[in-house]
């Protein structure tokens, strides 16, 4: 049987609900050969800043039990740059493109908006609100809901681009930060980033990272993942989710459907198979033949207590 | 550039070579192309845990009746690497490769110096045995600790003699070849007025380290092989960047793993 894989994020209709996850697909041209953009549901820049970044020192990644923990520090090219080397590639090859945006200020997110807003082909903003606001003394924007609703509603006013906020898994409360970037104007919210974790070299009696800290990613946070869109969708069932946190195979795609996302990220897995989310949709879409689903959509939401 | 693929490999052996080290030698259906200092990805096992592939140089490719084979030698360090020493003949690993960018191996008005500490010696062992297949001549020098963990030691000699040249063993602690370092090895024929056109080296960073000074010193066009850990090994994940002289940082993966001693930031060396 065919399966119709196309869902429908809001007022954003993607082919099919795999998309590559910002900071594992580069500016979406450097696995070609492997997963060719424009085959997935979207893809989701590195996150642009509006000047290019350097990013942190190293050791910048350590891998740990089914997971690793990154701290690259927001390394870019900026927007300028993707603007001008990438999007006109994307865009003539017909890949549905999210930006993924971010700032030290809530000015500098609008900036690389504003940048873009000069640009065809963009689908999509990601703010990316796991980064520390400088001028309110180093609080990331994610986890203060009145904060974060300000610097929705500002990038709101900046696009009438479909706005997703990438919601952290560190926030002291999630529902809160969610539901403040509804109200700010999101259309959707992508959850979760990576979870605030920390690798020590027990020989060194040292962190193993540079930073000492970073970001957990991979199949050991599913089980949060999963938790925390099936929350956010509990409480705002209207609202389009974007799962992510350690999506490796088909059957994980349907798990995070079931929980509430209409469509989900890819990874931590790119790193392991660079066509990991073409192999992941084939698989879906197996699944779903198997399992007499004629349509991905009927899986949204889905979840059924026993 | 040659493409780069996912590949199918078979374990066809296991070879130790040290009380740490041993080869991996896999099987790739159809031709596999590949330059000294290019590395693959290769997976450990099935599973999470570990969960990332692993970076090592190539250290041969030999097309053999339709298929080729690839090795690999490597050292014994954590959990990815235990489960590659114990793998089944006959099991099935993905490879991805070739990733990133080798040694230049055009002949110079002089002969190449090919240098190589402890696990070092991959890449260096396969620029050795092109090279001899070509007819250009260097010598090679390979350093370790002990004289057991001195790894393909006729191999190395066979290439070198091959082309005229000489294979200068050093271990640490002299049980085997000179009581020095590698490097010191090295200096002293530099200072007896040996000359070469250009250093290949791959080794630990204190080696890498001591040989960009004495690259300075006697004004000699080096490459060195850098090894960091990495996740995807595509140039998408930036984990392993390295420092550049102009301050910016590049991932090895995709820049290197083979730079230019002179574009390293000197602050990379410890």
């Amino acid at each position: 049987m065919s399966v119709r894989l196309g869902v429908e994020l809001g007022k954003l209709a993607v082919a099919n609900p795999i998309m590559a996850a910002s900071g594992t697909f580069g500016y979406g041209l450097d696995l070609l050969e492997f997963c060719p953009p424009e085959r997935l549901g979207a893809i989701v820049t590195k996150g642009l800043s509006p000047k290019p970044r350097r990013g942190s020192p190293t050791p910048r990644i350590v891998e740990t039990a089914a997971g690793m923990i990154n701290a690259i520090g927001l390394q870019n090219i900026g927007v300028e740059a993707f603007c001008i080397e990438a999007l006109p590639v994307l865009r003539e090859r017909g890949a549905v493109v999210a930006v993924n945006v971010f700032g030290e200020r809530m000015e500098e997110y609008l900036e690389v908006i504003d940048r873009c807003e000069r640009e065809e082909g963009i689908a999509a903003y990601e703010l990316n609100v796991s980064c520390p606001n400088v001028t309110a003394g180093g609080i990331e924007f994610g986890h203060d809901p009145a904060q974060l609703e300000r610097l929705t509603r500002m990038c709101r006013a900046g696009t009438r681009r479909v706005l997703w906020v990438k919601l952290s898994p560190n926030a002291p409360d999630l529902v809160g930060t969610a539901r403040a970037a509804v109200d700010g104007g999101a259309d959707g919210l992508t959850l979760i980033n990576t979870l605030r974790a920390m690798a020590i070299d027990a020989e060194k009696r040292r962190p193993v990272l540079a930073r000492g800290c970073g970001g957990l990613s991979g199949p050991a946070i599913k089980p949060i993942a999963l938790r925390m869109v099936w929350e956010v969708h509990g409480a705002l069932p209207s609202v389009p989710l974007v799962g992510i946190g350690g999506v490796e195979t088909g059957r994980d795609v349907v798990e995070f459907l079931l929980a509430g996302a209409s469509a989900v990220q890819v990874g931590t897995a790119i790193f392991r198979n660079p066509a990991a989310p073409l192999r992941i949709l084939g698989e879906l879409e197996r699944f779903c033949a198997e399992h007499g689903i004629a349509e991905v959509r009927e899986l949204v939401g889905a979840l059924e207590w026993h | 550039m040659i493409a780069r693929r996912d590949l199918a490999v078979r374990v066809a052996a296991r070879t130790d070579l040290s009380p740490t080290c041993f080869r991996l030698t896999l099987t790739a259906e159809g031709p596999v192309e590949a330059v000294p200092g290019q590395f693959g990805m290769l997976s450990c096992g099935e599973g999470f845990d570990p969960l990332l592939r692993r970076a090592f140089s190539l250290a041969g490719v030999s097309q053999r009746r339709g298929a080729t084979e690839v090795e690999f030698l490597i050292k014994e360090v954590g959990k990815g690497t235990t489960l590659l020493r114990h793998a089944t003949p006959g099991s099935e690993l993905r490879l991805l490769a070739p990733l990133g960018n080798g040694f230049s191996l055009d002949p110079g008005a002089h002969r190449l110096a090919l240098v190589a500490g402890g696990i070092g010696l991959p890449p260096v062992l396969f620029a050795a045995e092109v090279l001899a297949g070509r007819g250009t001549p260097f010598d090679l020098y390979l350093g370790a600790a002990n004289a057991a963990e001195l790894l393909e030691v006729e191999r190395c000699g066979k290439a070198a003699a091959a082309v005229g040249g000489e294979a200068v063993l050093t271990t640490d602690d002299g049980s085997r070849g000179e009581h020095a370092f590698v490097t010191t090895a090295l200096a002293r024929r530099l200072s007896q007025g040996r000359v070469y056109g250009r250093m290949l080296a791959c080794g630990p960073t204190p080696m890498l380290a001591a040989l960009t000074e004495l690259a300075r010193e006697h004004a000699l066009e080096t490459e060195l092989s850098l090894e960091e850990p990495m996740a995807c090994g595509v140039g998408v994940c930036l984990g392993c960047v390295v420092e550049l002289a102009d301050g910016r940082y590049v991932p090895t993966c995709k820049e290197g793993p083979v730079f230019p001693a002179a574009r390293l930031a000197a602050r990379w060396w410890p």
